[in-house]
């Protein structure tokens, strides 16, 4: 007989540390964190344990997930995500997302990059359900531990299809930063396509990218990387940034030492292969 | 014996020349003083040789993981090779049809005098199966939408490019590709309009292919047909598997309307409808249908539909102005209809006699001048059946029953129904 997952069975720990974080994240997930409502339970939340939410590696972005989105942009309701920016007077966002982490795997760079970048919103994007879980936990955790200084207000995840559902999130232009941290590389040639740049997605993150806006790559995988860079240099809409930017801006250094791949990568001192290119202005339409 | 139905047609805009397509033939007619003969014939030898076992062996080796999906008859596939997708260039000088058999686009001369009036100039294989072709406005250029996502363009007149020396796709979605237009406003600018599986129809300049210009947003369910009619450059219809057919304005990107169809399709809807056993609720009512086609009149301000194994085509008044639908006729036909087509105001319908055992392979649907309304021509169907009947003695009829007919019922396939919860 099979037996199975441990996530499904009944007795495991697992799934009962599944179960509990579930209910929680069921009551936290959209509701205000604030003082007064931390102030009611007593104790910090334990930050999440990644070794609970385990699952399969590679995703594929082909197939027909069940997932949730929005069927455009003008329906989507961002209040959930981050009520703090959201006005109760004009019922409307005092804010729209302007930083997206495609992938974002544990969360790691939107935790680093809400400090830094405070009035802006930032969104991770990730396919995988458990890793969602965890990212989403994880914010429930940091927000309710920095509820006096209303830490982590402006970071969230969405569990989504970034190859396929992004222009049903976001409106033309509406982005100023994507960043794209350590891909999962689909090494096989016939999964050339699978990989998450392309020159044809590179139009549509064209057209969610704001004019002056920026892409952001890095990977460990040195193929990846020329990868990357000759479809980003192909693309009549991107232009390379140069390394001495690359130096000084903020938003590279955190990329290198952020995320968990990164971080992961740094233990095995392996390299870290960075490339930044800029939205260039559309040209005249002939 | 029934024969095998028509899989598709499309008739110049005069309507002298027909050209309809029988599993791996497109047969030519031609219309003098009101009686059809038989103008050309073609047949895909490449079928013969790559029997159809090989043929689904084939789509096994290259593709790996997607096995499953060409052993069972799943997602839109290929499972019995056709011809598919026949257009004519805007001068109508040239035939342009899709191949399953090597997934190539073929483009056929037109010589009008010649009694075998197809000669294949041009055979270009493509990586993917092409799934929606369109051509542009310079009579030159073909956009091929395919089956993973991709547009490619070709040039009726180029060269033919060797496997590996294809040009990069011009877009793509990540999802399959369903169909594709290429539209011009009215100010001149040009522009590729693709639809897919997902819920999206998606706008690029043309040639600057690169620049997304706009998506429309508003289905819900999976697009399986679009169109622009001639008589207005900015409105757009789509339907698929959605209850409704919607308008558009696609040059402001606004959705101007909807027709639901749901309630007057139900009288239509058969045990074929129901859904596959594994989509089944317990009291196993659960039915899925799907439009397969919608097409738009040349001069009159109507479209035509049909959903996926019905007996009808339903007909839609259009208001020019502000795109809004209404119900104009419902035309009843004795089988199902499988494909459906249109020049001059007269709607090109073939049907499946097997769903009925008897009755015409094609129904023309004209348009009464004096009253406007759209009839059955009668007449016309009559002395068409026979040069009909007299070309498909000479085919091969081997292998038309239910089971090789599955393709003609595919579009319902294309309904997500979220396999992947992880
Ligand atoms: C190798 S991980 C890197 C995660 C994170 N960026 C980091 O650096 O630690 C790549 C992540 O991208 C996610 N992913 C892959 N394809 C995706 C898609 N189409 N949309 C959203 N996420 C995707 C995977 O599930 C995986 O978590």
């Amino acid at each position: 007989m099979k037996t199975k997952p441990l996530s499904q069975d009944p007795g495991s720990k697992r799934y009962a540390y599944r179960v509990n974080k579930e209910e929680n994240r069921k009551e936290l997930k959209h509701v205000k964190i604030d003082e007064n409502s931390v102030a009611q339970k007593n104790g910090k939340l334990d930050l999440p344990k990644k070794k609970f939410y385990r699952q399969r590696a590679h995703s594929n972005p082909f197939s027909d997930h069940q997932l949730d989105y929005p069927a455009s942009p003008d329906e989507m309701d961002w209040s959930k995500l981050y009520p703090h920016f959201y006005d109760q007077e004009t019922g409307k966002m005092a804010k729209q997302v302007t930083i997206a982490d495609i992938g974002c795997g544990f969360g790691g760079l939107m935790v680093d990059l809400s400090p830094e970048f405070p009035d802006e919103l930032i969104l991770g994007m990730e396919i995988r359900v458990q890793v969602t879980n965890y990212v989403e936990d994880r914010i429930i955790a940091l927000r309710s531990n920095h509820a006096k200084e209303e830490g982590y207000q402006n970071i969230n995840v969405l569990r989504g299809n970034a190859m396929k559902f992004l222009p049903n999130f976001f409106h033309k232009g509406q982005l100023s930063k994507m960043f794209f941290c350590f891909p999962d590389p689909h090494f096989k040639q016939r999964k050339h396509k699978a990989r998450i740049i392309t020159n044809t997605l590179l139009s549509e993150y064209a057209y969610v990218l704001k004019e002056g806006g920026v892409v952001y790559t890095i990977t460990d995988v040195e193929d990846l990387h020329h990868w990357m860079v000759k479809h980003l240099e192909e693309h009549p809409l991107f232009e390379r940034l140069s390394e001495s930017w690359e130096n000084e801006d903020k938003c590279v250094s955190i990329m290198r030492n952020a995320t968990e791949e990164g971080k992961k990568v740094e233990r095995k001192r392996g390299d870290k292969f960075v490339a930044c290119f800029r939205r260039v202005q559309t040209p005249e339409i002939i | 014996m029934s024969s095998y139905p028509l899989q598709c047609s499309v008739s110049n805009s005069d309507g002298t020349l027909l050209f309809l397509v029988v599993k791996s033939t497109i047969l030519a007619f031609k219309q003098q003083k009101g009686e059809f003969e038989q103008a050309g014939r073609w047949t895909d030898t490449l079928f013969e040789t790559d029997s159809q076992q090989d043929g689904v062996k084939k789509l096994k080796s290259n593709k790996g993981e997607a096995v499953k999906k060409a052993d069972s008859p799943a997602v839109g596939s290929a499972f019995s090779l056709q011809i598919r997708n026949l257009t004519l260039t805007p001068d109508e000088s040239k035939l342009i049809a899709c191949a399953d058999s090597d997934k190539s686009v073929l483009v056929f001369e037109i010589d009008y005098n010649n009694p075998e009036c197809l000669k294949l100039v041009k055979r270009q294989p493509f990586p993917k199966r092409p799934n929606a072709i369109a051509i542009g406005d310079d009579g030159d250029t073909i956009a091929i939408a395919d089956k993973f996502g991709d547009v490619h363009q070709m040039s009726i007149s180029g060269q033919v490019l060797a496997s590996g020396e294809e040009s990069q796709p011009i877009l793509g979605h990540v999802s399959m590709l369903t169909d594709i237009i290429m539209a011009k406003d009215s100010a001149g600018h040009r522009f590729v309009i693709t639809s897919d599986r997902d819920e999206h129809i998606k706008i690029s300049h043309y040639p600057q292919c690169f620049i997304v210009d706009k998506w429309l947003f508003g289905h819900k369910q999976f697009i399986s047909s679009m169109c622009c009619p001639s008589w207005n450059s900015s409105l757009l219809f789509s339907a698929g598997g959605d209850d409704s057919i919607y308008a558009w304005d696609w040059k402001k990107g606004t959705q101007l309307s909807q027709f639901n169809y749901s309630g007057l399709i139900k009288p239509y809807l058969t045990n074929a409808h129901l859904a596959a056993e594994r989509f089944q609720n317990d009291e196993k009512d659960v039915i899925e249908y799907a439009v397969s086609k919608v097409v738009s009149s040349s001069n009159a301000h109507c479209v035509a539909f049909f959903v996926e194994a019905t007996k009808c085509i339903v007909l839609l008044d259009v208001c020019p102005e502000t795109g809004s639908l209404t119900l104009m006729e419902i035309i009843e036909f004795p089988s199902n209809v499988v494909s459906l087509s249109e020049a001059n105001d007269e709607f090109i319908v073939t049907l499946d006699t097997h769903s009925s055992g008897n009755g015409r392979l094609v129904e023309f649907v004209t348009r009464e001048a004096d009253t406007g309304l759209f009839k059955v021509n009668i007449p016309k169907c009559q002395t068409f059946e026979k040069a009909l009947a007299a070309a498909l003695k000479n085919e091969n009829q081997v292998g038309s029953n239910a089971t090789d007919l599955y393709p003609l019922y595919n579009t319902i396939s294309l309904k997500k129904h979220g396999e992947h919860y992880s």
